[in-house]
């Protein structure tokens, strides 16, 4: 091959090599990038269009399996059950999150104690934690329905009840609130001391403070909280796995997205039934995004615009 | 600032002589319900932990016993090591550390060249490439897991932690690398650019002189992704079959459905799995909040 003279000079040129370099040091991630992000999600479009047990070739099918989606009432259960636990456990968490990390901020002594007692929960493995409220929501020795017998309620089954389980399970989540809330004080200390001493002395209440300054001082932190956890528990899955046997009982009310997903995929070998799943898990996960992203120019709120 | 400790960042200036006398009485009331208010929930946050080291020196009928028990009479012992004989609890854990730390190794080398790359280079697509990465933080796992099972399976890597162990080693861990950049970030640029003046290559300047500075960012990294490994329960489910390969996490859930009758045994079982991690949280914390506070940071 040949190769011109102003080829090699656009190659040698400071602009390519500082390309070149930077490719280098990024190397790995593009890398892996391709291998295990790129090539797994295109081949899992490519899969749901097909009929495929991981044994043999997939076969083709269009659109069937999206079709049979369209008329399972199992994966209309699942969103609906991802959809109640999503709904009711972020709401719930980001206000409980931000208003720990505002009491906390409010030079409080022993503010560093609190932090710690209201993160360690975060660090406590999962299966570790699902063991704990199991125990706890024990439908006849658990220590909860001993309370309430002791207040003559009878409790009900907890996560062994179909009208229950999904409200155990946002409990069980409630309680790991520690990681944003620690995310939300950092942030809340990052807000300059200056814009209280003006909005004080410009007669704003607490309330419009906290309205007007703090709120939108953190909402970048705030927008990112919300896409994150909406995207994790849109995916809700492994304390599911964990508490429930056989996975989704009592009763289908705790057969969450992933759950059946995961039961199509690796117990029955529907993989491009599955992956059809997946597919449509991806297209939920951006619109929920995209959704907030569009409506954050609205009032997340950055010192420097430059975006 | 990232070096900083938070807690500097908390100290306000104390109110005047004056307000303050004029303001005590109602400080104190404001205090007492903060307190109060703390209190309470710092009780409905440790409450679970108690009632489980609790349970764990019970024995089995006691912990079944009604009214409420809380302190263990008689204070048993015995749950423990008759679990460690029961589940071969110290394979687990070891398990576990050669999995941290296989991924620990591979997680520094890769995610602090990326991180350095998208940080302290500036080159076309650059800006481009790194919100790609960040995308794929919001790619929900089953969407690449089916091929990727499938790709392992024909590598042979199937009951081993290789599908676990190698994507680390090409930056799959988007967090760490985010934290790294957060931290390679607030490294003046003057000090890359004296070094390349005395003739330095990038390389010679990421290693000798960018990493270490930043060794409190790597210190919060090998924590996260210690606990990352600690807690992994949906990977080694995935991947590991064989319960002589199983990680803690995943050892764990098996006594939920063989020993449910014995509680004090369970949560013997789960106290075994927090108290270690609760333990390096008490003796890092500092790291680990730096940690969360730098990703914390907007960028």
């Amino acid at each position: 091959m040949q190769v011109t003279a102003p080829a090699i000079r656009a190659l040698r040129s400071p602009q390519a090599r500082r390309l070149r370099l930077g490719l280098l040091f990024v190397s790995p991630w593009i890398i892996g990038y391709c291998v295990f992000y790129l090539y797994p999600f295109l081949a899992t479009l490519y899969y749901s269009f097909t009929s495929f047990t991981g044994i043999g070739n997939p076969q083709f099918t269009g659109l069937a399996n999206y079709r049979g989606l369209f008329h399972d009432s199992m994966f209309r259960t699942a969103v609906f059950n991802t959809f109640y636990y999503t709904v009711i456990e972020v709401p719930f968490s980001t206000v409980a999150a931000l208003g720990l990390a505002l009491l906390l901020n409010m030079n409080v002594r022993g503010q560093a104690i609190y932090r710690t007692l209201f993160y360690i929960p975060s660090i406590v493995p999962v299966v570790a934690s699902s063991l704990i409220f199991v125990w706890i929501f024990q439908p006849s020795f658990g220590i909860v329905n001993s309370l309430l017998s002791d207040v003559h309620v009878n409790g009900p089954a907890w996560f062994f009840s179909i009208t229950w389980s999904k409200p155990t399970f946002i409990l069980l989540g409630l309680w790991g609130l520690g990681q944003p809330m620690v995310i939300y004080l950092a942030a809340l200390q990052g807000v300059p001391k200056e814009l209280y001493e003006v909005a004080e002395l410009e007669g704003a209440s607490p309330w419009q403070r906290l309205r007007r300054v703090t709120i939108p001082m953190i909402s970048p932190v705030i927008l990112f909280n919300l896409i994150m956890s909406l995207v994790l528990s849109i995916q809700y899955f492994t304390q599911a796995q964990v508490i429930e046997n056989p996975p989704g009982s009592p009763g289908d009310s705790t057969m969450f997205y992933v759950t059946y997903y995961y039961q199509q995929a690796f117990q029955f070998l529907h993989l491009g039934y599955a992956s059809a799943m997946a597919f449509l898990l991806f297209i939920g996960v951006i619109i929920v995004t995209v959704v907030l992203l569009r409506t954050s120019s609205r009032w997340v709120y950055y010192e420097n615009d430059q975006r | 600032m990232p070096t900083a400790p938070t807690r500097e960042i908390t100290v306000q200036t104390p109110p005047s002589p004056q307000r303050r006398r004029r303001r005590r009485p109602h400080a104190i009331a404001n205090g007492l319900g903060k307190h109060t208010a703390l209190i309470a929930v710092s009780a409905m946050f440790a409450l679970p932990l108690v009632w489980m080291v609790g349970t764990s020196f019970k024995t089995a009928q006691q912990a079944l016993v009604f009214p409420v028990v809380w302190w263990p009479h008689p204070f048993v012992w015995r749950n423990y090591p008759d679990l460690f004989a029961a589940l071969p609890y110290f394979r687990f854990f070891l398990n576990t550390f050669i999995y941290a730390a296989v991924t620990i190794v591979g997680v520094c080398a890769s995610s602090s060249l990326v991180a350095y790359g998208f940080s302290r280079l500036r080159w076309p697509g650059r800006d481009t490439l790194f919100y790609l990465m960040l995308m794929t933080m919001i790619l929900p796992f089953a969407c690449t897991l089916i091929p990727l099972f499938v790709m392992y399976k024909r590598f042979g890597w199937i009951g081993t932690y290789l599908p676990l162990e190698v994507p680390t080693f090409f930056g799959s861990s988007v967090f760490s690398t985010f934290l790294l950049r957060q931290f390679f970030m607030t490294i003046p640029t003057s000090l890359s650019e004296a070094a390349r003046i005395d003739g330095a290559n990038e390389f010679y300047i990421f290693s000798r002189i960018i990493l270490p500075l930043a060794k409190p960012a790597l210190a919060s990294v090998i924590l996260f992704q210690f606990v990352y490994c600690w807690n992994d329960y949906l990977g080694p489910l995935v991947y590991i079959s064989d319960a002589n390969s199983y990680p803690l996490s995943l050892g764990l859930s098996l006594i939920l459905g063989d020993y449910t009758t014995n509680w004090a045994w369970v949560m013997a079982g789960a106290t075994a799995a927090t108290a270690p991690i609760v333990i390096l949280f008490f003796l890092t914390q500092r790291t680990f909040i730096q940690g969360i506070t730098l990703t914390g940071q907007k960028g």
